[in-house]
This record gives C-alpha cells, sequence and structure tokens, in this order.
C-alpha cells in the first residue's frame, strides 16, 4: 500500500502541476514532491527498525517489505501482475530517489525561467517513473516504468537545455532505447525458453537459476548470451567504456536539475538492474565472466577519470567522473563478496548524492556567473563563500575524504574486491588499478577548484557576482550533511543492504 | 581508569572549537581563537592526566565505535589504542597546537587578518584529526585520519586563498600526498585482506586474547609458520614475508609522502605558503611527524621484513643529506627551515630502519619542539620584518628582539646538534645506532645501514652550516633594510610560546642521555624506559608494543645485531665525538663566511652547483612535467580519441543510418503507379520464394 | 459440372487484365476500374471454393466484398475529384506531392 501510496500521490501531482501556472508551479512541485520525500523517509525509519534481516526480494519473496500484488493481465501462458516491494538494496535507492527529486525541484527555482509548469511537471512525472523502477518486482511493470523515465528525460533535455540540446536529447534517448531493445531481447530469449508462468521477478529468478538444457548458439550457451545482452543494455545506462559517450553530452546541455537526476538517480537504474538481473539472476554466468566484467569497470575507472583531466568545462568534468566512480561498482559488483556487493550498493547511495551535490554546486555558480568553463573565472570564493566551501566540501567528498559517505563506499568496494575469489590471482592488481582513481580525480578536482574558486576575483561574463539564495543553498547543506552522515555511519545503508546482499552471495558458487 | 574514560574528549574538544569556530567564529572575540585555546589547553591536560596514567602501568585498547557490524568476517572499527608512545605523541601535539594558538593571536589577529574564524576552524579540524590519529588503534581509522589531516593542511596551505601561491601550493600539497596515500590505501587494505585486522596491538580481555593485532599475526606467520588461515598469500602466490614486505613498502608509500620523503618531498617548500604558525604545527611538529608516528606505531610489521628496514633506512639517510644539500643555498629563512625539516625527518627514518626505535621517537619529540620554536622565531621575525622573509634584507635583529634571538639561538643550537642542546642526544642516538647495527648485521642490511649512516653523518656539517648560515643573516651582523633597523615590536603572545618551547629545546634532550647513561651506569635514560616498559609482564606482555618485543624481532627475524669496532664505550665516544665535531665545524664554516657587518653571498662560489640546488635538484621541475608534461597531454590524447574513436562510432553509425534513409526514401516517389510495381513485384518475388521453398516446382 | 480451375482461370485472367490496367494506365478512373476488376477476381474465386466445398461462407463473403467495393468506389471517386481540383487533371503520375 505504501508504494502505491508513493505512486498515486507523484502521479495525482504531476497533473495538477501540469495545470497550475507558472508562478506556483516551483513551489507547488516542492510541496508534492516533499509527501513521497517524507513518505519514503518513514518508510526508511520503519524499515531500518522493524525489518531487520530482511533478506533479498528476489530471492525470498516472503520477506519483501512493503510489498503488493495485484493481478493484472495475461499474455499468453504468462502472468503479468502489478507486484511491488522492497528489501534492503532498493529501499536506499527509492529514498535517494524522492529525496533527491525534492532537492533538484528546489534547486531549479532559480534557473527555470519558462515553461516552469511543464518544467516541474515533467519532474515529478520522472519521480513516479523512478520510484516505480525501484520498487516494481514484475518484469512487465518494471519495464513500462524503465522506459517511462526516458520520456521526461528526453524532453527536459530537449526543452530546457543548452544550446546543442536537441542533438543531446536524441542522442540519449535513441542510445538508451536501443540498449533497452537488445536488453529485452536477451532476456526474453531466456524467459521463452524456460517454462515461467509469471513475469514477476522473483520466478525469474527463480526459473533462471534452475534452467537446464539451454540451447547452445555458436558454441555459446544462451545462458551466456542472454548475460552479454543484457549487460550490454544496462551498460549503457551505467554507463561504462565504451558506452558512455551520451552522458557528457547529455551531462552538458541538460539544465542543472535534470542534471542532478541524471547523475544522481538515472545512472543507478543502470547498476540496479545488473544487479537484480545480472548478477542475482544469472549470478553463475557473473562469476564465470567476472575478470573480464571487472577489467571493464577498471577501464571505466581509470579512463573516466582521465577525460575528466582534459575538461575545461566544469559540468563535463563532473561528468566524466561519474563513470569513472560507476566504474568502481562494476568493479564491486563482480567480487561477489560482501564487502565488494555491498559496497558497490553503497557506492550506488554515496555517488547519488555526492555526484547531485556537485551538480547543484556547479548549478549555482552558472546561475550567478552564467559560465561554467574553468578560466573564465577565478576567485569566486571571495565572493559566494558559502556556496564556495560548500563546493569544496563536495569536492573533497567526491575525492573520497574519510567520514565522507564517497570513501565509505569505495573503501568498502576496494576491501571487497581485492581478495575476491572470482577475480583469483587478478585480484589485487586489478583493485590497485582501480585504486589509482582516487589520484586522478583528486588532480581534476583541485585544478579545477584551484582555477576557479580561488587566487584574484575575475569573470569573463557581464554579471554581478553575490552570495547565492537561501533556497539555492539549502539543499546543498541538506546533501552535504546526509554525504556526511553516511560517511560517519555507514551501517545506516550499509546494513539493510548487506542483509539483502547476503542471500545472493550465497547462490551459486556459495559465499 | 578516569582518564582512559575521558580519552576520547582529548579528540573531540578541539573537533567541538572546530564547530564553534566556523559557525560562531565571526560573532566571538578574537574569531574563534578562544574556543580553539580552550580546546586544545584541555586536550593538553587530558593528555597529561593519560600520559600520568600509562606512567602509572595502565595501557588502553579499545573499541569505541563500530563503523560497520553488518560483515561478520571484517568488522571496521574506530577504537583508542594509548600506550607509552602515542601518549608521549598526544602530549607533542597538544601541547605545540595550543602554543600554535596562542602564537596565531600575535601572528593572525594582531596583524589585522581576515577570514580569521576560518583560520581557527582549520586549526581545530586540524588539530582534532591529528590526535584522532595518534590515538587510532587500527589502521583503517589511522589512515582516515591521516587523510583528514592532509585536507586541513590543504585548508590551512590555501588559507591566503585571494594570492596566486598559496592555492597552488595547497594543490600540490594535497597531490603529492594523496599520490603517496595511494599506495598506503593499498596496504590497508592489503593488510585487512591479509589478516582480516587493522589492530595495531591486540585487545585482551582478563589476561585473554580476544582480537590478536596484524603484527602478532605476521609475526606468527613469519616465525611458527602459522599460515593456514592467511588466503590471501595462495592469492598472490608469494611466502608470507615476502608478501608481508610489499604491504609494508605500500604503507610506507603513505609515509613517504606525510613525511616529505624523498621523491614526495616536493610539497614541503611549497607549502610555506601558508601563515607561519600553520607552518610550525604542520608542516614542522606534527603532520609531517604522522609518517613517521606510523611507522614506530607498527614498528613490530617492519621488524619482521629486512628489506623494508634497508629501504626505510636508505631513504631516510638519503633524504637527510639530500634536503641538506638544498638548504645550503636558500634565501627565505622558512625556506630553510622547510629543507631543515624534510632532512630531519630523514633521521628519524634512517633510526626506524636502522633499528633505533627509541632513537627515532626520541628524534621525534626534540624535533617537534625545536622545530616548532624555529618556525614560530622564524614567525616572529617575519611580523617585525612586515613579511619580508628574505634573509638578505635581515640582520641585525639581535639587539632589537632580544627574546626571539635567544630562543631562536637555542632553537638552532638544538637543529645542528651541538650539546647539550636537545637535537645532540636525539641526533647522537641516530646516528649511533645506525652505525653499530650496520657493522654488526650481516649482509646488504648492514650495508646499507652503513651507506645510510655515511649519508646522515654527512648531513650532519651542512645541517651546521645553514643552520648559523641563517642565523647569523638574520640577527647578526647590519641591518641591511629599513624594516630591519626598525623592526615592528611583538607582544607576549608570541614571546611567551617562544620562551616555553626555549626552554623546552635547551631541556628536553635530558629525558634520554643514552651515552650519559651509559657511560655512568645512571638510570637516566627515561624515554627508554618509557617506551621498554616492565621487563616482564605489564603492558608490554598485553601490547607487545613495548621496545623489548621490538628488539627481539629485529634480532631473530631481520637478524639485526649490533656492532662495535672499537668496542662499546669507544664506538659510544667517537660516534659522539664524530659528529659534534662536524656539527661545530659546519657552525665554524658558517661563522667564518657570514658572521660579519656586512656578509657576502659566498655560495655564488658554488657556480653551476648553486643553480643545482636552488632549483632543488629539479626535483619540482620534473614532478610538474610528470603532471602538466606527460599526464595532462595524454588526458588530452584520450578526450581526442574519445571524441573522435568512440563518440565517432556512435555519431559514425546514426549518420550510416540518416545516410540510409536519405536514399532508400527514395522509393517514395510519389507516383503511384512506382507503388504498384512494387507491391506487385514484391507479390511475385514472396511467391517466387514461397513456391521454391515450398517445392511447387 | 464445370471443374473449379475453370473459375479459377477466368478469376486469374481478370485479376491480370486488372493488373495490367493499373500498371499502365495514367487516368484515375481507369485506376479506379481496375481495382474493381482486381475485386471482382477475389469475388469469382471465393464463390468458386464456395461451389466446391458446398460452403455458404465464401458466398457471404463475396456479398461482403460488394458492398466494399461499392464504399470504396464512393470514396475513390471522391479523392479523384479533389484530385482534379488541386492538379485541374486525373492522372496520377502528376500528383506526386506526397513523397520524401
Amino acid at each position: 500500500m505504501w508504494v502505491a501510496a508513493l505512486l498515486l500521490v507523484t502521479l495525482l501531482g504531476t497533473g495538477l502541476v501540469f495545470l497550475s501556472p507558472d508562478r506556483y508551479a516551483g513551489k507547488l512541485a516542492a510541496a508534492i514532491s516533499a509527501v513521497p520525500a517524507l513518505g519514503s523517509i518513514y518508510m526508511y525509519w520503519v524499515y531500518l527498525t522493524q525489518y531487520g534481516g530482511t533478506g533479498n526480494a528476489l530471492l525470498s519473496p516472503a520477506d519483501i517489505a512493503f510489498g503488493q500484488q495485484l493481478p493484472w493481465i495475461t499474455l499468453g501462458e504468462l502472468e503479468v501482475s502489478y507486484y511491488v516491494g522492497l528489501d534492503g538494496i532498493s529501499m536506499p535507492l527509492l529514498a535517494l530517489t524522492t529525496v533527491l527529486t525534492t532537492l533538484a525541484i528546489v534547486s531549479a527555482w532559480t534557473p527555470i525561467d519558462e515553461r516552469q509548469s511543464q518544467f516541474y511537471g515533467l519532474m515529478l512525472f520522472m519521480e513516479v517513473s523512478l520510484i516505480g523502477v525501484f520498487s516494481a518486482l514484475d518484469f512487465f511493470l518494471w519495464f513500462v516504468f524503465w522506459e517511462g523515465v526516458l520520456i521526461p528525460m528526453y524532453l527536459l533535455i530537449g526543452i530546457w537545455g543548452g544550446p546543442r540540446r536537441k542533438y543531446a536529447a536524441i542522442k540519449f534517448f535513441v542510445y538508451t532505447n536501443v540498449a533497452s531493445l537488445i536488453m529485452f531481447a536477451g532476456l526474453f530469449a531466456l524467459v521463452f525458453s524456460t517454462d515461467l508462468t509469471s513475469l514477476s521477478l522473483p520466478a525469474m529468478a527463480e526459473a533462471f537459476r534452475t534452467a537446464s538444457g539451454l540451447p547452445t548458439i555458436a558454441g555459446m550457451n544462451l545462458m551466456t548470451i542472454s548475460f552479454i545482452m543484457m549487460f550490454f543494455g544496462f551498460a549503457v545506462k551505467v554507463p561504462v567504456f565504451p558506452l558512455h559517450t551520451w552522458l557528457p553530452d547529455a551531462h552538458v546541455e541538460a539544465p542543472t536539475p535534470v542534471s542532478v537526476m541524471l547523475a544522481g538517480v538515472l545512472l543507478k537504474m543502470g547498476t540496479y538492474a545488473l544487479l537484480r538481473f545480472n548478477f542475482t539472476m544469472l549470478a553463475d554466468t557473473a562469476r564465470q565472466l567476472a575478470v573480464p566484467l571487472a577489467i571493464i569497470g577498471v577501464v571505466s575507472v581509470i579512463y573516466g577519470a582521465m577525460l575528466a583531466l582534459a575538461q575545461r568545462d566544469l559540468k563535463r568534468i563532473v561528468a566524466y567522473s561519474s563513470i569513472s566512480s560507476m566504474g568502481y561498482v562494476i568493479l564491486g559488483l563482480v567480487a561477489f563478496t560482501p564487502y565488494g556487493m555491498g559496497g558497490a550498493t553503497f557506492q550506488m547511495i554515496a555517488h547519488g548524492l555526492i555526484s547531485g551535490l556537485m551538480f547543484m554546486c556547479v548549478g549555482v555558480i552558472y546561475n550567478t556567473t552564467h559560465t561554467r568553463m574553468v578560466g573564465d573565472m577565478s576567485g569566486l570564493a571571495d565572493r559566494m563563500p558559502w556556496t564556495v566551501g560548500i563546493f569544496v566540501a563536495a569536492a573533497f567528498g567526491y575525492m573520497g575524504l574519510p567520514l565522507m559517505a564517497g570513501f565509505a563506499g569505495e573503501y568498502f568496494i576496494f576491501q571487497g574486491s581485492f581478495n575476491a575469489p572470482t577475480l583469483g590471482g587478478a585480484a589485487p592488481v586489478l583493485t590497485s588499478l582501480a585504486m589509482f582513481g582516487i589520484v586522478i580525480v583528486a588532480g581534476y578536482l583541485l585544478w579545477a577548484m584551484q582555477r576557479t574558486l580561488f587566487g584574484a576575483f575575475s569573470l569573463e561574463t557581464d554579471y554581478e557576482v553575490s552570495p547565492a539564495a537561501f533556497h539555492d543553498v539549502a539543499p546543498l547543506a541538506v546533501l552535504l550533511l546526509l554525504v556526511i552522515a553516511l560517511g560517519v555511519a555507514p551501517d545506516l545503508s550499509f546494513a539493510m543492504i548487506q542483509d539483502s546482499i547476503s542471500p545472493v552471495l550465497e547462490i551459486g558458487g556459495g559465499a | 581508569m578516569a582518564a582512559f574514560t575521558y580519552a576520547p574528549a582529548i579528540v573531540l574538544l578541539p573537533f567541538v572549537s572546530f564547530l564553534v569556530a566556523l559557525f560562531a567564529g565571526d560573532r566571538m572575540p578574537k574569531g574563534g581563537a578562544l574556543a580553539g585555546i580552550t580546546a586544545t589547553g584541555g586536550s593538553l591536560l587530558l593528555s597529561i592526566w593519560v600520559a600520568l596514567t600509562v606512567a602509572g602501568g595502565d595501557v588502553h585498547n579499545e573499541i569505541l565505535y563500530q563503523w560497520t557490524t553488518s560483515v561478520e568476517t571484517l568488522q571496521l572499527n574506530f577504537g583508542l589504542l594509548l600506550d607509552p608512545l602515542s601518549a608521549l605523541m598526544l602530549l607533542i601535539v597538544c601541547l605545540i597546537s595550543f602554543l600554535v594558538h596562542i602564537f596565531s593571536l600575535g601572528y593572525m589577529n594582531d596583524e589585522g587578518e581576515t577570514g580569521l574564524p576560518r583560520y581557527y576552524a582549520g586549526l581545530g579540524l586540524f588539530t582534532a584529526s591529528m590526535l584522532g590519529f595518534v590515538v587510532a588503534n587500527n589502521l583503517l581509522m589511522a589512515f582516515m585520519f591521516f587523510e583528514l589531516v592532509g585536507l586541513c593542511s590543504y585548508l590551512l596551505i590555501g588559507f591566503w586563498f585571494r594570492d596566486d601561491g598559496p592555492p597552488s601550493a595547497a594543490k600540490k600539497a594535497f597531490l603529492v600526498t594523496r599520490f603517496g596515500d595511494y599506495f598506503f590505501l593499498i596496504g590497508v587494505v592489503g593488510i585487512f585482506a591479509t589478516f582480516g585486522t587493522g589492530l595495531f596491538a591486540p585487545i585482551t580481555q582478563g589476561g585473554e586474547v580476544v582480537a590478536e593485532s596484524f603484527p602478532m599475526l605476521a609475526e606468527h606467520a613469519i616465525v611458527d609458520g602459522e599460515t593456514a588461515g592467511i588466503a590471501m598469500l595462495e592469492t598472490v602466490g608469494m611466502g608470507p614475508q615476502q608478501w608481508f614486505t610489499v604491504l609494508g613498502l605500500l604503507v610506507l608509500g603513505g609515509v613517504v609522502g606525510k613525511s616529505a620523503q624523498f621523491p614526495l618531498h616536493t610539497w614541503l617548500p611549497d607549502a610555506m605558503e601558508g601563515p607561519t604558525p600553520v607552518s610550525a604545527l604542520i608542516h614542522a611538529a606534527t603532520m609531517v611527524a604522522a609518517g613517521v608516528y606510523l611507522v614506530a606505531r607498527m614498528y613490530g610489521f617492519y621488524a619482521l621484513s629486512p628489506t623494508a628496514l634497508a629501504v626505510i633506512a636508505l631513504i631516510g639517510g638519503f633524504t637527510a643529506l639530500f634536503a641538506a644539500t638544498m638548504g645550503l643555498v636558500k634565501q627565505e629563512i622558512k625556506q630553510v627551515l622547510a629543507y631543515s625539516t624534510i632532512s630531519q625527518y630523514g633521521y628519524m627514518m634512517l633510526a626506524l630502519g636502522s633499528g633505533g626505535y627509541i632513537a627515532a621517537v626520541f628524534h621525534l619529540t626534540t624535533h617537534a619542539v625545536f622545530k616548532a620554536l624555529l618556525f614560530l622565531g622564524a614567525g616572529s621575525v617575519i611580523i617585525a620584518m612586515h613579511h619580508n622573509e628574505n634573509m638578505w634584507d635581515m640582520g641585525g635583529l639581535k639587539d632589537r628582539m632580544p627574546v626571539t634571538y635567544w630562543t631562536f639561538l637555542a632553537g638552532s643550537l638544538a637543529l645542528a646538534g651541538i650539546v647539550p642542546f636537545a637535537g645532540f642526544w636525539s641526533k647522537d642516538e641516530v646516528l649511533y645506532e645506525a652505525l653499530i647495527h650496520g657493522f654488526g648485521t650481516e649482509g646488504g642490511l648492514g650495508t646499507a645501514y652503513l651507506i645510510a649512516y655515511a649519508m646522515g653523518l654527512l648531513a650532519v656539517f651542512f645541517t651546521g652550516f645553514y643552520t648559523f648560515r641563517m642565523v647569523y643573516l638574520t640577527f647578526h651582523g647590519d641591518a641591511r633594510s629599513d624594516t630591519a633597523r626598525d623592526p615592528e615590536p611583538v607582544r607576549w603572545n608570541v614571546k611567551g610560546p617562544l620562551t616555553v618551547l626555549g626552554i623546552l629545546a635547551t631541556t628536553i634532550g635530558f629525558i634520554n642521555m643514552a651515552p650519559v647513561a651509559k657511560l655512568t651506569g645512571a638510570e637516566i635514560d627515561f624515554l627508554h624506559k618509557w617506551l621498554n616498559g616492565p621487563e616482564n609482564g605489564g603492558w608490554p606482555a598485553a601490547l607487545n608494543t613495548g621496545l623489548h618485543h621490538y628488539e627481539g624481532l629485529l634480532h631473530d627475524v631481520s637478524h639485526v645485531v649490533k656492532g662495535y669496532p672499537l668496542g662499546e664505550t669507544p664506538t659510544l665516544l667517537a660516534s659522539a665525538g664524530v659528529s659534534l665535531g662536524l656539527a661545530l665545524a659546519g657552525v665554524l664554516v658558517a661563522r667564518t663566511l657570514y658572521a660579519g657587518a656586512d656578509p657576502v653571498e659566498h655560495t655564488d662560489k658554488l657556480g653551476g652547483l648553486k643553480t643545482l640546488l636552488m632549483h632543488n635538484y629539479y626535483q619540482d621541475e620534473y614532478q610538474v612535467w610528470l603532471a602538466t608534461g606527460v599526464t595532462y597531454p595524454l588526458a588530452r590524447v584520450m578526450n581526442k580519441f574519445d571524441q573522435g574513436v568512440v563518440d565517432g562510432v556512435v555519431n559514425g553509425i546514426s549518420s550510416v543510418s540518416l545516410f540510409g534513409g536519405s536514399r532508400i526514401r527514395r522509393i517514395q516517389s510519389g507516383v503511384v503507379s512506382n507503388y504498384a510495381t512494387l507491391l506487385t513485384l514484391g507479390l511475385v518475388l514472396l511467391l517466387a520464394a514461397f513456391g521454391i521453398m515450398g517445392g511447387w516446382f | 459440372m464445370i471443374p473449379a480451375e475453370t473459375y479459377l482461370l477466368l478469376s486469374a485472367a481478370i485479376f491480370c487484365i486488372g493488373l495490367f490496367g493499373i500498371l499502365t494506365r495514367r487516368n484515375a478512373l481507369i485506376f479506379l476500374m481496375s481495382v474493381e476488376l482486381m475485386l471482382n477476381a477475389a469475388n469469382i474465386n471465393l464463390v468458386a471454393f464456395s461451389l466446391q466445398h458446398g460452403n455458404l461462407t465464401g458466398q457471404v463473403f463475396s456479398l461482403f466484398t460488394m458492398a466494399l467495393a461499392a464504399a470504396e468506389v464512393a470514396i475513390g471517386i471522391g479523392i479523384i475529384l479533389v484530385l482534379y481540383r488541386n492538379f485541374t487533371d486525373v492522372d496520377v503520375t502528376k500528383a506526386t506531392t506526397m513523397r520524401w
């Protein structure tokens, strides 16, 4: 019931905001999005205090929290139902989504000044879809939400974006849609080769795990082929090298609040789906393919970081560093250890908060200076001390400063993958290589900060720079506090993640 | 023990002062300084209480806070380890920090600086982080506070962010130490993966070990062959000693970065862009000490690996000499001190590498005092000189600022190693340990010690020279500029800390007059007793962090043996005599060259060598080249590759689709007859295909 | 009884005549007539098979098709009228504005 209430309130809010006049749209949207945010925080609290030891939603359906299942349609022999519910993996992601949406909406008050009701309406519509993606437990329902995210995102980039918005929006849409198609084909190849009677995710997990006698195509087992196709489909969303090129374009062109959502939540859809489908349903195959997948992750880490080093646009820097950070998640997932997989999930939350924070900081600076280019401005610390203070804190968070969430996530992943049984002798080497990312990330962020924030004040554009408004800084402060809270007490999320990860580790090759 | 119950407050008090200064500093008198002074003062008192309790034979090793609890096989914790080593370090950090806060009243407040809340917040956070690092009972917690210390260093070096120099120096400091910390992090992860714990010392309850420490597990693996539980060895395919050496060297990366050892020393001279009290606190007495302290903290691990010991000794000896030569030609007073800092930490590393655990801790203690004194003295001079740091503009300050002169002189004598000032006793012990272990130890390790000893010994001469060149240029002779003729007076808040430190720099060497103790048989080697503990039982038996245990490991596992080429007492005397003689020679040469009323720059006679030294052996140049000449162009090339090839393929696919579409759409001619023709053709083809496949023909 | 093949041949012949008309003529009205021929070819088929199998469904279907053809002619002639108004001609190859 709780999840349905979240979906319904947000959906009704979407309609309401679409119809409201532009003047009130922003405030109204913030107020409406606060309802699911507070609701999910309450659910989080209930989960934290009452659902200790809840297992994985896909592997032990009896343990699903806030679950609800209603029959929906029948497709041939396949039963499709409205089936939602949460576990320790999706609960933090759901809370991340709702909280980040509210903050992104507040941060949009300053930069968005045309077609406001439509902008905020689309933001809320995206929230509906995202809540659905993280809570749906039926493939059909899940896929509807999964694709539903693309539509508002496409419009948000395409209408409110920068000069090359059409190119970026179409690239984003086509790229991710093609990926979805390949994923869909891969998954349904498996669905049709097993005797499934229901499209619910737990049923699929069960069927794929016990599937035997699958056909072999060109010397490869269908399981492996499907795994690769699904990995490809989800990896585009993450994104990993070399499927990442839509991301910098989309980030640069998207308005800041949309970038926040894109980096903060949309990228996590990819890793969430990887964890649910590839690494839970096809765990055995994932173990077999661990080394090549880990190499992809490590290459993403280093490649993304090196590219961030070459950028001048602050948003591009953060965009490329997102590729780098998400590479860690892949490395953690393939490790199949408590710290590896748990850390990867934790890193999704941590990176969601920190990259959202970074994008918001860049946005606040852009609102006043109207430029994002390193070199066009310097000495901003002189004019906007609190914003710059939070920027510096956020940047250090991104660099993995201890007692902030980023360090916890990265450390867990390193700890988990350093002696991962799936990677064998390559584990320490690959982990050490990935760790070098923390040096490069310090390089480009420190360089960018030195050039833009410090030194004598100067600005290429003709704008008066003054401290940002309270409602611009407040979301930053809230996010920073969350980042620090999770860094000091990672068990706020890590414990429930661990509860839901451990069943995944037990299947297949054992823990 | 009551003292241990309140021990967490030692760390938390400065942290509270950070919060107070940051959020309420601009509404407080003195911009938050009073909060900092109160907090560090409180920490100092608590540290003294802890030290007294430790002196009574009690130690403390306890987990305070569980960072992660959910993975049963490997829990990550925060905990307190209070033993003589950490109690001593707590005293040093609290004392210096307290004095630096007071000094800052004179250096920052009285000079009318803006942004004071930020400054005092930085100092508070730094003190808290450093203290957290000192009391850490496991490697991960140590690493975390190690990084936070780096952050504070960044914030404080870059305090004057409106200028160009400080932000750049801050960036460099963080980046270079981050490079070292990269290896440290691998080491931390590796140690946790190998041993399943990062504890420095075992946790005991009622005499039973409930959680074993990683140095002890390593010892069991090497000495007793208990490698069964260590899965990591199989993964990497190495023997225990080999793999532990790798781990030790990885952790050493962080040490080399933070303690500014070759080749990661380049950040420290640049860090002098920060306010001088910060230089005194961070870049001389405490943060830089963190690296050396870490080696001492996990000495039981390093003592198991002769290779790691040799590397530490050689890095230390080389850095001591290398940095001392660069200090010879510097013109700014703080630059001379910066290179002397690097050089002195080299000595500590030399001592640790060559089995002189006590000597290293001793030198760490004395150096903290006299180097803080010298930096604060330099700060006093800088106030007087209106922030001109060039020694060639000074001269004759002796009569105009006597308190600064006499205390600075005490610090200089200590740095140069002149008897009976603090530095003499500790430096002599460092060199003596290197010498006897070099003669006694067989094979490559002994040779390494002797080479390191030779470099350290040579550096003594240079130290004497550059120290007194600095003293003569600054305080003696005639004033060489108007500001030097009429320097700005300094107040009590500058003189007070200088006096305290001046007295300590003169006397602190007496805590461990090992040579005198050996010669006379008097039991006055207090530091030795402090770190050694009771011979049987007591805290060393519980924690295994006592000197006795380390010496056993050095002797049994790494085969570090004492040897006396001339017999015990003559060797002792000869070693002390040679190092004192060299130091005096350095002082005398400096006096000959620079003591006149109007000294000239004699170093010009060095010619090309001077250029080399002024450019610091082009160390900065090659590191900057690595960053801007290699990494950055590589990134640009990769960017081109990304835009051209990776994105090119994506755009290529879309171009092909678009091009194909634009060609194929021409079928759509608009002429109905053509459509009909196509339809017909399609039908015929379909029929033909079905026919052929259906076998109609 | 006349065998089914004869009807089928007739149907095929009529269909081909219609097809030939569509492919070669340009006048829209002739087009329409050719389409009618093709429809009727299909009708003959339906009726022939209906007779062959003794099943009335085919005849019902052909009635249905005739109704459909009537409707089609009504719309078709409407389109041709509009075509004539816009292009002052009923030559189908002239009206090529609906292309790429």
